[in-house]
C-alpha cells in the first residue's frame, strides 16, 4: 500500500508539472503574430504571375496560347493584339481562374519566353468565386510596345 | 466624500452610504472580472508560448471590455422547455452569495463592510448556496448535458465544501477564533506556514468549488458542451462568468485571510496587500489550470472523500494535539 509514499510521489509529480508550466510561462513567444509579421515566403510558390523583365521592365507574353492549350484545368483566358509595325503579338487579356488551377506548373514549363512564374504570395482570399479570376495584366497598367516606347 | 453628502440629502446618510458603497463594490467587481479574465487569457497564453490577446488596446487590455459589450448586445434565448422562472432566476442568484461572503472579509485593519465575529462560519455557509443556483440552472434548462453538469457541480461542491471545512477548521484552533479579523491580525508569521498541509487542501478545494480545472467536470467544455450553462446566452451566460471570477476573488481573498495574514503587510495600505495576496492566490490556480489535465468524475470523487478528507482531518486533529501539548 504505502499510502504516503504515495502522496508524496504524486504531490512531487504535480510540482513538476507545475515547474514545467512555469518555465514555460517566463519563456519567449514562439507563435507568428500573422497580420503584423509575416512568413518567409521566398520558397513558395503561390499564384502564377507574369515575369518582369529588368530589360524591358515589363512582361514578354505574346499571347501565344500556349499555357491555355496545356493547361489541364483551362484556367486561362487570353487575347492579344499586334502593335502597329511590330513583328511578335502582345498580350491584352490574361486572366487565369485560381479556383480551378492546381499551380501544377506546366505553364510554366512550356511558355517559349519564360514569362510565366509562380508568385510569392501565399494568403489569396475572396468572398465570390469572380473574385479569385487573376487578372495578370494588372500590375501592367501600360504596355510599353503599344504607346511607342519600346518596340 | 461631497458626493456622499450630496446624495445624504435625498437619502439620508445610511442610504447614501449604502448606495456609494455598493455602486464602489459592484464597480470593482467589474473591473476584477475583466482584469482575472484578461489575466487568465495572458497567463494560458504565455504557458503555450503565445502572447494572448493582443489586438484590442495595448496587450489587449480592451479585450475583455469589447466581449462584455457583444455579450451585452446578444439576444437572450429561453428555451421553450424551461422551467421559465427558475431558468431566469438562477443567474441572478448565482452571483449572491459570493456578493455576501465578499462583505465579510476584512480588507483593512478596521474596515469591514459587514463585521461579524463569528465570520468564518456565515462565510463557509453562504459558499454552499452558490451550488444550488448552479443546480437550478442546470436542471431548468431542460437539457441533458446542464443537468449532468448541475448535478455533477453538486457532487463536487458538497466533496470539496468538507476538506475546505476542515482546512480553515486547523486555522481556526490556532487562531483560537472564528472572526476574520482576529485570524488575521494573530498571524505573526503566515498560518500557510505553521499550516501547509491546511493551505494546500484549502488551495486545491477552492480550486474544486469555483469548478476550475483539473476539476472542471461540471462544464467541461469537450465533454458536456458547457455543462449547467450550455442553454444560457447573452447576459445571463455572463452572469455565471462574473460569479464565477468573483467567486476566485472572493475565496482568495478568503485564502489570503487564513493563510496569508490577510491585509498585513510592510509599506502599502492594507487592502492593496490583501487583493496582492489573493490575486497570487488566483494566479496559482490559473496556473494550475493550464498544467493539469480534468481529473475524471470517480477520480475526482476518490480523491475528494479518500484523501483529502482524512488527510484533512489527520492534520486537524495533530493540530489539536500539539496545540493541547504546547498550550
Amino acid at each position: 500500500m504505502m499510502l504516503p509514499g504515495r502522496i508524496a510521489r504524486g504531490f512531487r509529480s504535480l510540482l513538476a508539472g507545475l515547474g514545467v508550466t512555469g518555465r514555460h510561462l517566463v519563456r519567449p513567444i514562439v507563435t507568428l503574430q500573422y497580420p503584423h509579421e509575416r512568413p518567409d515566403a521566398s520558397h513558395w510558390g503561390g499564384p502564377i504571375e507574369l515575369v518582369t523583365f529588368p530589360e524591358t521592365g515589363t512582361h514578354d507574353c505574346i499571347a501565344c496560347n500556349a499555357c491555355a492549350r496545356i493547361c489541364p484545368s483551362d484556367c486561362f483566358e487570353i487575347e492579344g493584339a499586334r502593335p502597329e509595325g511590330a513583328r511578335k503579338m502582345r498580350a491584352t487579356k490574361f486572366l487565369l481562374d485560381f479556383s480551378t488551377c492546381s499551380l501544377c506548373g506546366l505553364c510554366i514549363d512550356v511558355c517559349p519566353t519564360d514569362t510565366l512564374q509562380y508568385s510569392k504570395r501565399y494568403d489569396e482570399a475572396a468572398y465570390q468565386r469572380v473574385q479569385t479570376v487573376n487578372d495578370l495584366l494588372a500590375p501592367f497598367p501600360e504596355d510599353p510596345y503599344f504607346t511607342g516606347k519600346l518596340t | 466624500m461631497w458626493l456622499q453628502h450630496a446624495l445624504a440629502r435625498f437619502l439620508g446618510t445610511f442610504g447614501a452610504q449604502l448606495l456609494l458603497g455598493v455602486v464602489g463594490v459592484m464597480g470593482y467587481l467589474t473591473f476584477n472580472v475583466l482584469f482575472l479574465i484578461w489575466l487568465e487569457r495572458k497567463v494560458a497564453g504565455h504557458i503555450q508560448r503565445r502572447p494572448g490577446p493582443m489586438e484590442v488596446g495595448p496587450h489587449g487590455a480592451w479585450q475583455t471590455v469589447a466581449d462584455m459589450l457583444k455579450l451585452l448586445s446578444k439576444q437572450l434565448l429561453t428555451p421553450v422547455a424551461a422551467d421559465r422562472f427558475t431558468y431566469l432566476f438562477a443567474p441572478i442568484l448565482v452571483f449572491l452569495p459570493t456578493l455576501c461572503v465578499a462583505s465579510l472579509i476584512p480588507i483593512a485593519d478596521v474596515q469591514t463592510f459587514a463585521d461579524m465575529p463569528n465570520g468564518l462560519i456565515v462565510i463557509v455557509a453562504l459558499s454552499g448556496v452558490t451550488v444550488i443556483s448552479i443546480f437550478m440552472a442546470g436542471w431548468s434548462s431542460n437539457n441533458k448535458y446542464a443537468v449532468l453538469g448541475g448535478m455533477r457541480s453538486v457532487a463536487q461542491v458538497i466533496a470539496y465544501e468538507i476538506p475546505v471545512l476542515l482546512a480553515a477548521l486547523s486555522v481556526v484552533l490556532v487562531a483560537q477564533s472564528l472572526d476574520l479579523r482576529v485570524i488575521a491580525a494573530g498571524q505573526k508569521v503566515p498560518y500557510a506556514l505553521l499550516q501547509p498541509v491546511a493551505a494546500v487542501i484549502y488551495l486545491i478545494g477552492i480550486t474544486a468549488e469555483t469548478n476550475r480545472a483539473p476539476f472542471d467536470i461540471p462544464e467541461a467544455e469537450s465533454e458536456l458542451v458547457g455543462g449547467f450553462h450550455t442553454e444560457y446566452s447573452g447576459m445571463r451566460f455572463a452572469m455565471f462568468f462574473f460569479a464565477e471570477y468573483t467567486n476566485m476573488l472572493v475565496l482568495g481573498a478568503l485564502g489570503a485571510t487564513l493563510f496569508l495574514g490577510g491585509w498585513k503587510g510592510p509599506l502599502l495600505p492594507g487592502t492593496v496587500w490583501l487583493l496582492l495576496k489573493a490575486y497570487a492566490v488566483i494566479f496559482l490556480m490559473m496556473w494550475a489550470r493550464w498544467t493539469f489535465p480534468r481529473l475524471r468524475f470517480d477520480q475526482l470523487m476518490s480523491f475528494a472523500w479518500k484523501l483529502l478528507i482524512p488527510i484533512a482531518l489527520l492534520n486537524v486533529a495533530v493540530t489539536a494535539l500539539v496545540l493541547g501539548v504546547v498550550r
